[in-house]
């Protein structure tokens, strides 16, 4: 019985990476193929995830350091909340491309392959269907606040343009939800 | 046209067959909470809600706090702590009866401290105790069922997974949520090892003594924890005093956990790479729960149920404590077949208003959830840590195991009992360090 939940934040599935560390989609960059724009979306994911995470880390680390040692660092919560921006949105897409999303098994588990597998994609359609929700909803509001010129108050850090990248992951996400849901069957999940 | 209360509980039973037909939590959550919305106010109004709900999760300053934490979880796995725990308590406490099983409950909770899970706790502690305690003679049941418990201490231990996530859906302050699991925690694991000296007493079979390991190997091996032991206690000690915030605790957290790797010679680009990786892989999926435990409270807010139910309690003019045991009956019926986090997102925006009007602290609250929660994690038929202990001994029996843990599990009963008895258990410290 496989399960996922928030609650197991140490003990998640990795996605199954290859002897060499790689996750396999990285592996799967066959030269102009759809696959290897894949592995460059899967690549660009984990760098900006990255540079979000080590950000924050960065900010919130001298920030504390600054405060200790008088040398205070100015809007430091603005910079990390631009860095958890990078850092969500890149983790929700990788999350999607493992399909890593936390789910009840209990009862799918009981059920035929061919079963697991339709509702499988039926739980990916619902995936693209909230993510086109969100794309909408959110380029609802980058509409009426794009005139405002939307900013933070000390460093000025534009929010309508981070508006504007979760934008486009939520089109990403939705888009890779519905892959998953139409995609043809792989040798993988058998004939 | 439908009473909201009705609307609230369609989309609550919704939402239990959608999660039964397999859809993410977060999806699920979500879903229904837009369609709540769309439903009770307009369709124009869940898709700015969701819009603007998704963007505040994604750019709050306070969820930082969870990434970083399970950065830090995952560089001190990198730095190799997942079997130093229970080894130093090995040395310390095996040649007692039963020193093993009460080593492992020491592993566990250390462990528990780092990486902020159950699940997490009892695979790691397990793959090192179990053949550890079976070579040693151990009954099966006994050693696995004492692992299984053990393992629920990760998620209440500081700095826990479960406690930030209900943190940031109640908006509670994750500093007192953490200084408030403190002495739960502490007497969930004594409850533990005392079941375990007791069990031992009346069946000394259970779990032999093994050699005594001298003192000139025990105080070197206390060296292999000591690093990480300052690490957490200066993280949550520095949250607790006001140091740091909770998201400059988490930095700070991984600045040691670095510091720390290097210093145990583990540094290289790969394993902050690995680190990085399993940390975005788990950011990701609670990130979505997040977003869709958020707008399903909006809607079960909407629709007014909390209002319905805390009135039907009131009106029956019984004690606040039988509607608080009720909602144990009802979260560990639920825990039969929801996991833990779905258990709690599904319920918080549910019970917690209800336990708010009937007096009770939403920190409390969070305790008792997560320490509900726990419970699930061992009772039957769902007990996620059984079925990871039985995947990596494949010839013990679920039976076996489940058999095993019934002595603990009374021992789970007892402490939640005293938990709702005694609400000061968990509101003492936070009321020390606010004060």
């Amino acid at each position: 019985m496989q399960h996922a939940s928030g609650s197991q934040l140490g003990a998640q599935q990795s996605g199954g990476q290859q002897p060499d560390g790689r996750h396999p989609e990285w592996s799967a960059e066959l030269p102009g193929s759809p696959m290897r724009a894949h592995g460059l979306l899967t690549r660009a994911a984990y760098g900006l995830g990255a540079v979000g995470l080590l950000g924050a880390t960065g900010a919130d680390a001298l920030a504390v350091l600054g405060r200790h040692t008088g040398l205070h660092l100015i809007g430091s919560i603005e910079l990390v909340q631009g860095a958890v921006v990078l850092l969500g949105c890149a983790a929700m897409l990788i999350a999607t491309m493992i399909r890593g999303h936390a789910s009840v098994h209990i009862v799918t588990d009981r059920l035929s392959a061919v079963a697991q597998r339709r509702l499988a994609r039926l739980a990916a359609l619902a995936g693209a269907v909230l993510f086109a929700v969100l794309a909408i909803g959110t380029a609802w509001i980058v509409g009426e606040l794009w005139a405002g010129y939307e900013e933070t108050e000390l460093l000025h850090i534009p929010l309508r343009w981070l508006r504007v990248l979760w934008f486009g992951f939520t089109v990403l996400i939705a888009a890779h939800f519905l892959y998953q849901a139409l995609a043809p069957k792989t040798a993988e999940q058998g004939a | 046209m439908i009473a909201p209360e009705v609307i609230g509980l369609l989309g609550i039973t919704l939402l239990l067959g959608l999660l039964a037909l397999g859809v993410p939590i977060g999806v699920g959550l979500a879903l229904v909470g837009l369609g709540g919305i769309a439903v009770m106010v307009s369709p124009e109004a869940a898709l700015i809600k969701g819009g603007v709900t998704s963007f505040e999760i994604i750019s709050k300053y306070e969820l930082g706090v969870l990434p970083l934490f399970l950065l830090m979880a995952h560089l001190c796995f990198a730095a190799g702590a997942s079997r130093d725990f229970f080894d130093v308590a090995a040395k310390f406490l095996g040649h007692r009866r039963g020193g093993l099983a009460l080593a492992s409950i020491g592993g566990c909770a250390g462990f528990g401290a780092i990486s902020g899970s159950s699940l997490a706790t009892v695979a790691t502690i397990s793959s090192v105790a179990l053949p550890e305690m079976r070579k040693a003679g151990y009954h099966p049941g006994f050693a696995s069922g004492a692992l299984a418990a053990g393992g629920t201490l990760g998620s209440l231990t500081p700095p826990s997974g479960a406690l930030i996530v209900f943190g940031i859906i109640a908006e509670q302050s994750i500093g007192k949520l953490f200084a408030a699991a403190i002495v739960p925690g502490a007497l969930q694991a004594m409850s533990y090892l005392l079941t375990i000296v007791l069990l031992c007493a009346v069946n000394p079979a259970l779990g032999p003594v093994t050699a005594r390991t001298p003192w000139r190997e025990r105080i070197p091996a206390l060296r292999k924890v000591v690093d990480i032991f300052v690490l957490i206690a200066f993280v949550i000690g520095g949250l607790m005093i006001g140091w740091f915030t909770p998201t400059e605790a988490a930095s700070v957290g991984v600045v040691g956990a670095l510091v720390l790797l290097s210093v145990r010679g583990g540094f290289s680009r790969r394993a902050v790479g690995e680190a990085i990786r399993a940390t975005l892989h788990t950011a990701g999926m609670i990130y979505v729960v997040i977003i869709g435990a958020l707008l399903f409270a909006n809607f079960i807010s909407l629709s007014e149920i909390t209002e319905a139910l805390s009135g039907a309690v009131t009106d029956l003019h019984a004690s606040p404590v039988i509607a608080i045991v009720l909602m144990t009956a009802i979260l560990l019926l639920l825990g039969s077949f929801l996991d833990g986090v779905a258990l709690m997102l599904l319920t918080t925006p549910i019970f917690l208003p209800i336990a708010q009007q009937l007096g009770y602290s939403p920190i409390w609250f969070g305790i008792f959830l997560v320490r509900t929660m726990e419970i699930g994690f061992v009772h039957p038929p769902l007990g996620l840590n059984i079925y990871v202990i039985q995947g990596l001994a494949k010839d013990l029996s679920l039976g076996t195991i489940f058999r095993g843990v019934i002595p603990f599990l009374a021992a789970d009963f007892l402490h939640l009992a005293l938990l709702i008895a005694f609400p000061v258990m968990a509101l003492w410290l936070p009321g020390l360090v606010a004060g």
